[in-house]
């Protein structure tokens, strides 16, 4: 039982109050470079994030690293969240189910 | 085995989600720690597990958030995963604190599922709270790679939310008695997820649910006969003008205004149609 290292959830709008510590972060990711990869997070902010991503990487990547600066993350874990993070509502037609029979 | 006043609300209290039926609970539940027959699967992050207070010796039961919970649901990534001879032991870390886990084997089954798991992979345990040597401990019966990753979010959620309806539990169970929405097992598995989930909004909902036992027509009743210009009235104001001014069938304002005059809160003035407030309260 050790809760000495928390890793807090932020999207862009929170990594300020987090700097120089570890965070997690999910992106959408729009460019993909040696050594860096540019994402959106879930609030709409570009962010940079350092490191070494896997190959493959799917277009959601979940990254726990420590946070630099208010837009940039140095990765130290990367997890492939897949495609389809979060989209699985965007696909349904919300108004067909609040239709009146 | 069952008996009536359980079979309301907690047999829908395992997995997931919570019926909302505060006003239910607070009367069949007296004590604060609700001991179920049934055992519910409850989501929680690892700091709410290391801030369980155990309840009772005899038991070895866990409370978390006045409830008592035996098997939990954790989601997280695995790390230090050692294999040993009857059993396979793990850390399990998500992002709130590291718990240990034990599965123990048995079949080849549990060794084959426990095999494919790597250092990193993200799990789902579910499993039974227990403690070792003062060390709370996870004993999995159940540890299932995560696929789709909107089981991360959705755990996250489930254990907020199941959070909330204990905690509104807890504060309606209480009385008259302050809710306690300031402990701060809140503050860690509450972050900015994907909508930017902020702890402010817990404190709106203790305000909403904090109504000192009375429900919501009661107060609004009681708030009305309360207003300056109807206390300064000497004859009291008529049930037809509660009725007129608050939009309501006169049934409920003759309900409310039963249960507000058994609490003492109001009184019948000149006849038993006009009421006022109590003064002073």
């Amino acid at each position: 039982m050790d809760t000495t290292s928390p890793t807090a959830f932020v999207n862009g709008g929170l990594l300020h109050m987090h700097v120089g510590r570890k965070v997690r972060a999910v992106i959408q990711v729009t460019r993909s470079d040696v050594g860096f990869v540019m994402g959106k997070s879930a609030d709409d902010r570009q962010l940079v994030v350092k490191g070494s991503p896997p190959v493959p990487l799917t277009s959601y990547v979940e990254v726990i690293g420590v946070a630099e600066n208010d837009n940039s993350i140095r990765a130290e874990i990367w997890t492939n969240f897949g495609d389809s993070f979060g989209m699985s509502y965007s696909r349904l037609n919300l108004l067909d189910l609040f239709e009146p029979c | 085995m069952f008996s009536s006043s359980q079979i309301d609300a907690s047999v829908f209290s395992g997995g997931g989600f919570m019926p909302s039926q505060p006003s239910q609970l607070a009367n069949s539940t007296p004590s604060p720690a609700r001991s179920r027959d049934t055992q519910g699967l409850i989501s929680v992050t690892v700091k709410q597990i290391s801030e369980a207070s155990q309840s009772g010796d005899e038991k070895s039961n866990f409370v978390i958030d006045g409830v008592d919970v035996t098997n939990v649901k954790v989601v997280g990534t695995v790390f230090n995963k050692n294999v040993r001879s009857s059993d396979i032991r793990f850390h399990l870390d998500d992002g709130t604190g590291r718990v240990e886990c034990i599965r123990w084997v048995t079949e080849n089954l549990d060794t084959r599922e426990m095999d494919a798991l790597e250092d990193g992979t993200y799990v789902r345990v579910n499993g039974h709270l227990q403690s070792f040597q003062g060390k709370k401990q996870l004993s999995a019966f159940s540890v299932r790679p995560v696929t789709n990753f909107d089981e991360v979010t959705c755990h996250f959620i489930e254990c907020i939310h199941q959070h909330l309806q204990h905690s509104k539990v807890q504060s309606q169970g209480g009385g008259l008695s302050q809710p306690q929405m300031a402990d701060s097992s809140l503050n860690t598995p509450v972050r900015g997820a994907s909508n930017g989930y902020q702890p402010a909004l817990m404190n709106d909902l203790s305000i909403q649910y904090s109504a000192d036992g009375l429900k919501g027509f009661d107060k609004l009743v009681l708030n009305y006969l309360q207003q300056p210009s109807n206390i300064g009235r000497e004859m009291g104001v008529h049930v037809d003008e509660l009725s007129q001014q608050l939009k309501a069938p006169m049934e409920k304002i003759k309900d409310a205004i039963e249960f507000l005059e058994k609490e003492g809160l109001v009184y019948s003035s000149i006849d038993d149609y006009h009421y006022k407030a109590v003064e002073g309260c």
